[in-house]
């Protein structure tokens, strides 16, 4: 157990390095720097101006120098400031981590939640009209693109209830039904083809396992039929089923830069493009960092939720 | 259950909406983008000034919507008779944000600020005709000029007023802005939001009415217009075309709309074949038709412009006046046969990524095609066009440019031989001299005329064919009053508006 935490913190570290190399050279390899957009295209700017703001920010040292600069401070916890507005860029994670968790939990929630009854009702509906038209809406699920599905869901919201607000983001600590009204549409958008993706897995997981000569024991032993799925099957289909939350949460954090593009919502998607976008190199750095290690954290929470639920691992 | 769920969940949010609308008006305003900083100094984002100018921030003087002088902090002014020295009295009620009088020392650690090269700040060049500022008393300043300078009562307004505190500080104002505005600074949620709230003592009695904006970050065009048609937004400033003609009609929504002073250009790179050949830039001039331009991408809302903005009514001359402005593919067939050079001629246009100007540019590239080009658009990111932009590495580009309320300061560093914006590589000694002579020029009518002579030459065969002006739109809902939208994308004027 020790050693297999042991490794996983190696990985991560690993993981942390290879990354924070590509993206450090990836962003200062793509054509235009921080300084020429910074100065925009409709003011007067000499050379000199520019090398002043070029000092200025430390990009006119070498790139070896930049990046061990940059490394060395970030060991420390420091990540820098933003190149436009001089905040710290910890502090400009922090604020933009909440509402992008928020949204990543709330429709993992959903998704995850109610996939496990509706595909252990596809199984066990196997071949009905109930089970085609569960497998045809999760088809449609799994193609519709989120942000198409979001300002649908906007349209029609806005003209069944006008005066319904969700645009936007408004804190939970400030105002916690304003939160979860705003909330609702962009988890919604996000968790269907989660849900979708979801639900296909557990019935094929709980096809398998409804096949296997245990379940046969159990029914012949005088089970109830529910007992048979939600106890022996199903337990059984979860282990694939917990994976794939593992990999969902990283296809969460992608859905979520359209979403809350779509949805105005101040998250970690937006910082990242905004940032790409004004080459604000310490800010993407930092960002991606933070959502490289993310996802390498919940995938290492997931083997442990192996643990909970497979006895076998545990040995 | 889940229905009753939701149902409660949306009565909520009925109450949340109505006591809202009951306790304040704060203007909700939907804009496509955040600002990048707020020191008014360092910034260079249309998103930014929108939030910044005007509403925090005032010059000594200010531009109205006709684009004229007018008295800002500075409630009149002298000009000596060789036009070296401004005297300027200031308004003896203004108050900073912080709670401190506007004294004449605040304008001239503002002006010193700017100028500072520590500072870096890209509106230097506005103020280089400046050679000392000083404060006479409290309440009289005066500048003295290097030589006269016919611009810098226009530029000055593009120069906000800071307290003298903050005059060597560069981080200070990025984050807290202290100016002298009808609104003055709240809170900023980066990518969120920015608010801003009723600046108490401002010292127009009665101002401002609102009390307090805030500048909603929506990047998506589709859940801006949701947000306004269901009164979430009370405005969204600045739309294009197409946004407005579909707001446009809806109950609730009003539209306002002004001649834009931003205008779309196809620059050409004069030091370079084939565009170092006058013949081939007058050529691309007759093969343009501007008024097919503005119907095709602009979907009808502008007109074709020659180099100053229409909405310069003092100073554009009329297109009628320009003979390339009437398309003949005929002549510029004829004019590229006599410019020698080998047809097809092929050249790369980069496009600055905007939606009117990719639509600008391929209808100029199907125009050019016609008479004998061989046009390749190339679709670029911004950053990498202002980069190309910037070291004048292209054949032609398609972009938007925005427009100045004095002539100088766009013609100047646009056209002068070695313009920090000059990114064409045009030289021409006539131009030369007459912009030289316009810059100091004090008598009014002897300016006219040195530049409708620049207009003159520019038009046909400059380095850049000036397009169109696009129509500015603003929608809004019906209860907001007073809100003009001004050809300069200024929203001063919401100091007075009401909702």
């Amino acid at each position: 157990m020790n050693r297999a935490l042991l490794s996983r913190l190696v990985d991560l570290v690993v993981v942390l390095f290879g990354v924070s190399i590509i993206v450090f050279l990836m962003i200062r390899l793509i054509p235009g720097d921080a300084v020429a957009i910074m100065l925009g295209a409709n003011t007067e700017i000499t050379p000199e101006r520019m090398a002043e703001l070029k000092s200025r920010v430390g990009l006119d040292r070498p790139m070896v120098e930049q990046y061990l600069l940059w490394a060395g401070a970030a060991l420390r916890g420091d990540f820098g400031t933003s190149l436009w507005t001089g905040r710290p860029v910890s502090t400009e994670i922090m604020t933009h981590l909440w509402p992008t968790l928020e949204l990543t939990f709330l429709s993992l929630l959903v998704g995850a939640v109610l996939a496990v009854p509706v595909g252990c009702l596809m199984a066990q509906t196997r071949g009905g009209a109930a089970d085609v038209a569960m497998r045809v809406g999760a088809i449609a699920g799994l193609t519709i693109p989120s942000f198409w599905l979001g300002i649908v869901l906007i349209l029609l919201l806005s003209s069944l209830a006008p005066s319904f607000a969700s645009l936007g983001y408004v804190p939970f600590s400030e105002d916690p039904v304003g939160n979860l009204q705003r909330m609702l549409l962009p988890s919604l958008a996000l968790a269907l083809p989660i849900l979708a993706n979801l639900s296909r897995l557990v019935r094929s997981a709980m096809l398998d396992a409804l096949g296997q000569d245990y379940i046969r024991t159990a029914r012949a032993k005088g089970l109830a039929e529910r007992q048979v799925v939600y106890k022996h099957a199903l337990r059984n289909a979860l282990i694939p089923f917990l994976t794939s939350v593992g990999i969902m949460t990283g296809y969460l954090l992608g859905g979520a830069i359209v979403v809350e593009q779509v949805f105005a919502i101040p998250g970690l998607g937006r910082l990242i493009l905004g940032a790409i976008a004004e080459r604000n190199y310490p800010v993407i750095q930092a960002t991606i960092l933070v959502v490289t290690a993310g996802f390498v954290i919940v995938n290492f929470l997931v083997d442990l939720l192996y643990i909970l639920v497979d006895p076998r691992v545990r040995a | 259950m889940f229905r009753s769920a939701l149902r409660g969940a949306m009565g909520a949010g009925f109450m949340a909406a109505a006591m809202a609308s009951a306790s304040a008006q704060v203007l909700e305003i939907g804009a496509d983008l955040g600002p990048t900083g707020l020191d008014p100094h360092l910034i260079t984002a249309f998103p930014s000034f929108m939030v910044v100018n005007g509403n925090i921030y005032e010059g000594l003087t200010s531009i109205d919507k006709d684009l004229k002088v007018v008295p800002g902090l500075a409630e009149s002014w002298t000009v000596s008779p060789d036009g070296k020295t401004y005297t300027f009295k200031l308004r003896s009620s203004v108050k900073f944000h912080d709670g401190s009088a506007l004294e004449a020392e605040d304008i001239v650690s503002t002006i010193k600020r700017v100028q500072s090269k520590d500072i870096a700040s890209p509106l230097a060049s506005r103020l280089s005709a400046i050679e000392s500022a000083n404060a006479v008393d409290p309440q009289t300043v005066e500048l003295k000029l290097k030589e006269p300078s016919a611009p810098l009562l226009a530029s000055l307004a593009t120069i906000a007023v800071v307290p003298s505190s903050v005059e060597t500080n560069k981080d200070a104002l990025q984050k807290q802005p202290v100016g002298t505005g009808p609104f003055k600074f709240q809170e900023w949620q980066p990518n969120g939001f920015i608010l801003l709230a009723k600046n108490e003592a401002y010292w127009q009695q009665g101002l401002p009415k609102l009390s307090g904006l805030k500048f909603n970050i929506v990047p998506e065009s589709a859940t801006r217009q949701v947000g306004l048609t269901n009164g979430q937004y009370a405005l969204l400033p600045h739309i294009d075309a197409a946004t407005a003609l579909q707001l446009k009609g809806k109950p609730g929504i009003r539209l306002g709309e002004t001649l834009d002073l931003a205008y779309a250009l196809i620059g050409m790179n004069v030091s370079k074949p084939p565009f170092d050949n006058p013949k081939v830039r007058e050529a691309v001039n007759y093969a343009v038709n501007r008024q097919e331009i503005v119907d095709a991408a602009l979907f009808g809302a502008g007109v074709p412009g020659g180099p100053l903005s229409p909405a310069l009514k003092s100073w554009a001359l009329d297109v009628k006046e320009y003979p390339c402005y009437t398309p003949d593919p005929a002549k510029a067939q004829a004019l590229l046969k006599e410019s020698g050079v080998a047809l097809p001629i092929t050249v790369t246009m980069n496009v600055l990524p905007r939606q009117d100007i990719k639509d600008v540019a391929q209808v100029v590239q199907e125009q050019l095609n016609k008479v004998g080009f061989k046009v390749e658009l190339k679709n670029q990111e911004q950053g990498q066009f202002i980069q190309d932009w910037r070291n004048s590495n292209f054949d032609m580009f398609a972009s938007l440019n925005a427009g100045n309320a004095d002539p100088d300061e766009y013609f100047y560093r646009t056209f002068r031989t070695g313009g920090s914006t000059n990114v064409f590589k045009y030289s021409d000694q006539e131009i030369d001299q007459l912009l030289d002579s316009a810059r100091t020029q004090q008598d009014q009518a002897a300016r006219k005329a040195a530049y409708d002579k620049v207009q003159r030459k520019l038009a046909c065969s400059g380095p850049a064919v000036h397009v169109s002006y696009g129509t500015l739109f603003s929608a809004m809902r019906d209860k907001l009053q007073g809100y003009e939208v001004m050809p300069n994308r200024s929203l001063m004027s919401l100091g007075k508006a009401a909702y």
